[in-house]
């Protein structure tokens, strides 16, 4: 358990960030919380020969609203949004930032670390996708913008060049009457979900569902828009059958992979009960009732 | 656990025979004064500020350290093992091969007779794997990156064997782990008692059981297997710091193998960060580092266990496999006898099996009266890490199947769970009850606990609930586990394995002296793993000296140096309350006396006027309503410093008092399997009420209460601390850990991600009460209660089959998950389960 060797290098700004990275080369690496690196490099299915710290940039660290945007720089932590302001206001990030693994996780992770590592079961994947988010990126040819569809291409892969790092992840605050939940089901705290589920709608004269997003997470090679579920929704009551034929739409949309977390079937079995819980407290909490929601997993 | 209150309900019994009772030597205990009180411990501040010793503490000069190089496959031929490469990295001192070992040692020996005897077991594999995660070669480095860095540099080529995963695909010994054997059995017996045919030609009814598995499952001590270990070469001599459990074991394996003296084996333990049985069988890696040592030029070498190593290649639980099961019942329900097949699989080697092929009958009746048993027990070899004595150890699976069969057989009838238990419930007044094998369950009062634990969790309420929530089309279900927690083993129980095993009956020591300046110190020899010894030690001590715990300094660990251990010491078998105890008793008993003697003479005064306590100059020995006293620094003066003068009829006084425990244990009857196994039986009764989500089918916990009885509870804190311990262990294994195998013997449980090891926040509100039966045959009348007996996975396992039996459910497996039951669902709704259970209903014969 111990990693293989390699170098430790400390950036105080993103320009250093970025020119450290150009000259250690390829096998360079990025180290925010290293909640996802170190167990990796530590069980050496990562062998990167140099980390740069970003954490003594400090303003990676904030968070701010501006012209209808949340803007949380790249290492904010998963307790940091837990515990803001923005959270009680989007409630889906609240869910999100709350429910991963635990204490001692979420007070390292970060929200940038978590988007570049892509992973599949990665909730701020899923959460985020349901909300209109883009992702700053910093590289030696200064700044650009990702929308988030775009960010994060494939398991593990985004499309963060080698020299780029992420500096701040931008979510649009929700129209009024908009209200989401994330939601996930995993077998103890500490461990990625088994399925997880992340609904945004917009409703009018109070059970109509004007606008929908449906996400799903931990069953396929990236977080999953089940476009034909929100169709299922889009423009119609919130009714039980409308809300069945989205939730069949999601579980078809599906396409999950057996391992220690759970089968095949009942992973995609889970994606259609999480998305038929998360479109009904969506729906409550648009209507202005507070509604708890988080993960889920065995004493809770 | 913030926010979760514990609930507790106590009730007391009076003792059978008056509060002071005889203790081992003959001598009146003088009234408990803190036997009994639950005091803090007095080693929670040293363990939770940081401050204890832990073996990677340890550091001793030149030290080395070592990195074992491990097979993935589970069964295949060595083909070739190149350690060159590794051999020259920089930093690296040496390697070790399997091939190269063997010409050094011996094997280990084996316990199981016949082929069993043939089992090769090295230090590393030699020329073929059988379990993935075998060492087959290790590298010997200056620093712990060295040695990880080298190792990747091993070449090991092999050539893929079938693998033997299942209990089943042993049986059929297609594919063989060790051909010397000849099989993949390696033990066989029947363990019948009664008359078997009889009770079934007697029978009202006759349930027919399919099969029932129980699963893998470990326990995941926070700290791992370590090692330091140090041969010199000046003396021959092999010394350990380890954090083996039952250190006299393991080195009754080692010198044999390693070819020296067991007094060449010197054994140090000191705080350790949980054991629960699994660390018993660490040998094969202590003998490993000691070759290292010796191949490093009697370098000390460390090896500290990394998680996925210990996942992968320490210890896991025993697996068991019910078969053919046949249970006879009166009219009533009562039952009659059981027949039935159990296939116990140890993993590819046995180490300290095949000893659980009869552990399990120290509860062969569990709580239950049934007379006529025939049992058939067989164990098996498959390609899997081997098992070592999990907590619960061999009797867990066993009083799980009698649940298993309580319910079965109870909802076949249509009885009630409760109304099951108390009808065939051994009754208190057949207390001490002879078991049909020989055993005596020493006291308890099983119905009570059940109806206490009812009470606790609010049975009454919760089946009016649960009536108006099943036409919801909720899913809730109201389980009841009962449990035996069998302590102090017999071990003349080994010849029913092996008439030939050289040890039986049962030791333990103590040391308790009062030192050169008068303090009093006890050397247990025990091998606690955070039991809180130390604190009860010096309870017991206080109380013989009419002091205060906190005057008693008792030295923690063991140390063959010391002198204060048998053939038998360690930490195991639920038994320290017994055992250690009375041991420590027995000195401090004779302690007295010596202390008695000595202030008569110096007092001038006769024994029988002496009184002990504490003074203002300490503890003291003073003499009845006088001003006359000699505290205990003059005394240990008088014989250590000052002696001039001293008649001669004192020279005998050493102030430093060994006493050996011996509980009064025969040699079983080996043939008719029959005779008294273990000293004492504590009982814990839990009840619960789960609900199974009927969207994503994982099973809720709604409500909880343990029961626990272990006699006299030496203190109630410490009790109290290892039921919640047992419960959330239990509770664990029968909702998240399992150590899974798929088809080729690859272990998909390696990682904590993986086995989700169950954590404060998985732990539902516990409400605990607690009853005391004392033991007629100990000191105090306690009994051991560190294991628990596993109640947890019998009571979840009862409520899930109460919740999901109308839909046409048997749960037949001790692990369920959402995924599981998921899957059970279908299962039942495609009809799977229905020839699972088939009843007979004979004309009643009486
Ligand atoms: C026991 C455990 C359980 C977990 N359970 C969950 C869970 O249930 N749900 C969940 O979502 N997550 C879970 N996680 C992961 C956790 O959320 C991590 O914090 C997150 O995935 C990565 O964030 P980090 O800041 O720790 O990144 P790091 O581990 O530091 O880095 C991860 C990767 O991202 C790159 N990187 C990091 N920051 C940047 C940046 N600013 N720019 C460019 N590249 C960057 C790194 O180079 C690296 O490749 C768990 C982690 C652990 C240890």
């Amino acid at each position: 358990m111990y990693a293989a060797p390699f170098s430790y290098h400390r950036a105080t700004s993103v320009q250093e960030a970025v020119k450290l990275l150009q000259e250690l080369g390829e096998e360079a690496r990025v180290i925010a919380g290293g909640q996802s690196l170190i167990p990796l490099m530590k069980m050496r299915m990562a062998r990167p020969t140099a980390l740069v710290d970003i954490n003594p940039i400090s303003s990676l660290r904030e968070i701010e609203t501006s012209k209808g945007e949340l803007r949380f720089g790249a290492l904010v932590r998963h307790a940091d949004l837990e515990h803001s302001a923005a959270g009680a206001t989007v409630p889906i990030i609240h869910d999100c930032a709350a429910g991963i693994a635990d204490v001692q996780v979420r007070d390292q992770g970060t929200i940038g670390g978590s988007l570049a590592e892509a992973d599949p079961s990665g909730d701020w994947g899923t959460a985020l996708l349901a909300l209109e988010t883009s992702v700053v990126c910093f590289g030696p040819d200064g700044q650009r913008t990702v929308p988030l569809e775009e960010f994060i291409q494939d398991a593990f892969t985004t499309a963060l060049a080698h020299d780029e790092i992420v500096t701040a992840v931008h979510v649009k605050v929700p129209p009024k009457g908009s209200a989401g939940a994330h939601l996930a089901f995993k077998r103890s705290a500490p461990v990625y979900p088994t399925a997880s589920a992340s609904a945004q709608l917009t409703l009018e004269d109070h059970n109509r569902c004007k606008e929908v997003r449906i996400v799903l997470g931990c069953v396929g090679l990236t977080a999953i828009r089940a476009k034909e579920a929100e169709a299922a929704l889009r423009g119609k009551l919130l009714d039980e059958k409308n809300i069945r034929a989205a939730v069949e739409a999601a579980r078809a949309a599906a396409d999950p992979q057996s391992d220690m977390r759970g089968s095949a079937d009942y992973k995609r079995m889970l994606a259609g009960a999480l998305v038929k819980r998360a479109i009904g407290i969506a729906a409550r909490r648009a209507r202005g009732e507070s509604v708890e929601a988080g993960h889920e997993y065995v004493g809770r | 656990m913030a926010g979760k209150s514990i609930t507790k309900v106590t009730r007391k019994k009076a003792a059978g025979r008056g509060s002071s009772r005889l203790s081992a030597n003959g001598a009146r205990a003088s009234a408990a004064k803190w036997v009994g009180q639950p005091i803090r411990r007095k080693e929670e501040n040293r363990l939770v500020s940081g401050k204890g010793i832990f073996v990677d503490d340890e550091k001793m000069p030149g030290m080395l350290h070592i990195r074992f190089v491990r097979s993935s496959y589970a069964h295949a031929k060595i083909a070739r093992i190149d350690v060159s490469k590794a051999g020259k990295f920089p930093g690296v001192v040496c390697t070790l091969t399997g091939a190269e070992i063997k010409k050094q040692v011996q094997p280990f020996i084996e316990i199981g007779p016949g082929g069993a005897q043939k089992i090769a077991d090295y230090p590393m594999a030699v020329d073929k794997v059988v379990f993935q995660g075998e060492p087959v070669a290790a590298v010997v480095a200056e620093t712990r990156f060295a040695a990880e860095d080298a190792a990747e540099l091993v070449e090991a080529d092999y050539e893929p064997l079938p693998p033997v995963v299942t209990a089943e695909d042993a049986l059929k010994d297609e594919s063989l782990l060790h051909p010397a054997m000849g099989t993949n059995r390696n033990w066989h017996g029947v363990f019948e008692y009664g008359d078997v045919e009889k009770a079934f030609q007697q029978a009202a009814h006759v349930v027919h059981i399919g099969r029932l598995h129980f699963h893998r499952f470990s326990s995941t001590p926070l700290e791992c297997n370590v090692i330091l270990a140090n041969w010199d070469p000046r003396s021959g001599d092999i010394e350990y710091h380890c954090n083996n459990t039952f250190p006299s074991f393991a080195s009754q394996f080692l010198a044999p193998a390693l070819g020296v003296r067991i007094d060449q084996i010197h054994m140090k333990s000191f705080d350790i960060g949980g054991g629960f049985g699994i660390k018993i069988t660490s040998y094969p890696y202590m003998a490993a580092c000691a070759l290292a040592s010796r191949k490093a030029g009697g370098r000390a070498v460390k090896w500290v266990e990394t998680r996925i190593e210990h996942m992968q290649a320490s210890a896991h639980g025993n697996e068991r496999t019910f078969l053919d099961t046949r249970v006879a019942l009166d009219k009533n329900g009562v039952i009659l006898a059981i027949d039935s097949k159990h296939v116990d699989d140890c993993g590819a080697f046995p180490r300290y099996e095949p000893l659980g092929c009869v552990i399990w009958a120290q509860v062969l009746p569990a709580t239950y009266r049934v007379k006529n048993i025939r049992i058939a027990m067989r164990q098996v070899v498959t390609n899997k890490c081997p098992v070592g004595p999990n907590r619960g150890y061999s009797r867990m699976q066993h009083l799980w199947f009698m649940e298993r069969v309580m319910d079965i057989c109870g909802q076949a009838l249509g009885i009630p769970a409760d109304e099951m238990r108390v009808r065939n419930y051994i009754r208190k007044n057949e207390m001490p009850y002879k078991t049909p094998n020989g055993c005596v369950y020493d006291s308890g009062d099983y119905a009570s606990m059940l109806a206490m634990a009812k009470k606790l969790v609010g049975w009454d309420e919760w089946k009016k609930k649960q009536a108006a929530a099943r036409k919801e089309g909720r899913w809730i279900g109201l389980g009841i586990g009962s449990t035996l927690d069998s302590g102090t083993n017999n071990f003349g129980q080994a010849r029913i394995i092996n008439p030939d095993a050289p040890f039986s009956g049962q030791s333990k020591v103590g040391i308790v002296k009062l030192d050169i300046y008068g303090e009093v110190v006890v050397s247990m020899g025990s091998v606690p793993q955070g039991q809180g010894h130390e604190t009860a030690a010096a309870q017991v001590v206080a109380d013989a000296l009419n002091i205060t715990p906190d005057l008693v300094n008792v030295r923690p660990g063991f140390d063959t140096a010391h002198n204060a251990y048998t053939g038998h010491t360690g930490t195991y078998a639920s038994q320290f309350a017994v055992t250690g105890l009375s041991a420590i008793h027995g000195a401090a008993i004779k302690l007295r006396k010596e202390l008695s003697r000595l202030a008569a003479w110096k007092l001038q005064a006769k024994e029988k006027d002496l009184e002990f306590g504490v003074g203002a100059q300490g503890p003291e020995v003073r003499v009845k309503g006088r001003q006359k006293a000699i505290n205990y620094w003059a005394l240990a003066n008088l014989v250590n410093v000052n002696n001039a003068g001293m008649p001669e009829s004192l020279w005998d006084i050493t102030l430093n008092c060994r006493h050996v425990f011996h509980a009064n244990f025969q040699i079983p009857d080996v043939k008719r399997k029959y005779g008294n196994l273990t000293l004492t039986y504590a009982a814990q009764i839990h009840a619960a009420v789960v609900e199974v989500d009927r969207e994503t089918f994982q099973p809720k916990i709604l409500a909880y209460a343990c029961v626990d009885d272990c006699g006299k509870a030496v203190n109630p804190r410490i009790v109290e601390g290892q039921v919640h311990g047992a419960a959330a262990h239990g509770i664990g294994a029968a909702l998240l850990e399992n150590c899974g195998y798929d088809s080729d013997g690859n272990l998909l449980a390696a990682t904590f991600s993986d086995y989700t090891p169950i954590t404060a926040v998985n732990i539902p509100e516990l409400l605990y009460g607690h009853m005391e039966s004392p033991s007629p045959f100990t000191l105090n009348g306690a009994k051991g209660m560190g294991e628990g007996g596993a109640a947890p996975v019998h009571t979840i396992c009862a409520a899930l089959q109460d919740a999901l039996y109308s839909s046409g459910v048997i749960i037949d497996d001790s692990h369920n998950t959402g995924d599981s039951l998921f899957h059970t669902m279908q299962k039942a709704e495609s009809g799977a389960y229905k020839g699972m259970v088939r009843v007979e209903h004979r004309r009643a014969a009486r």
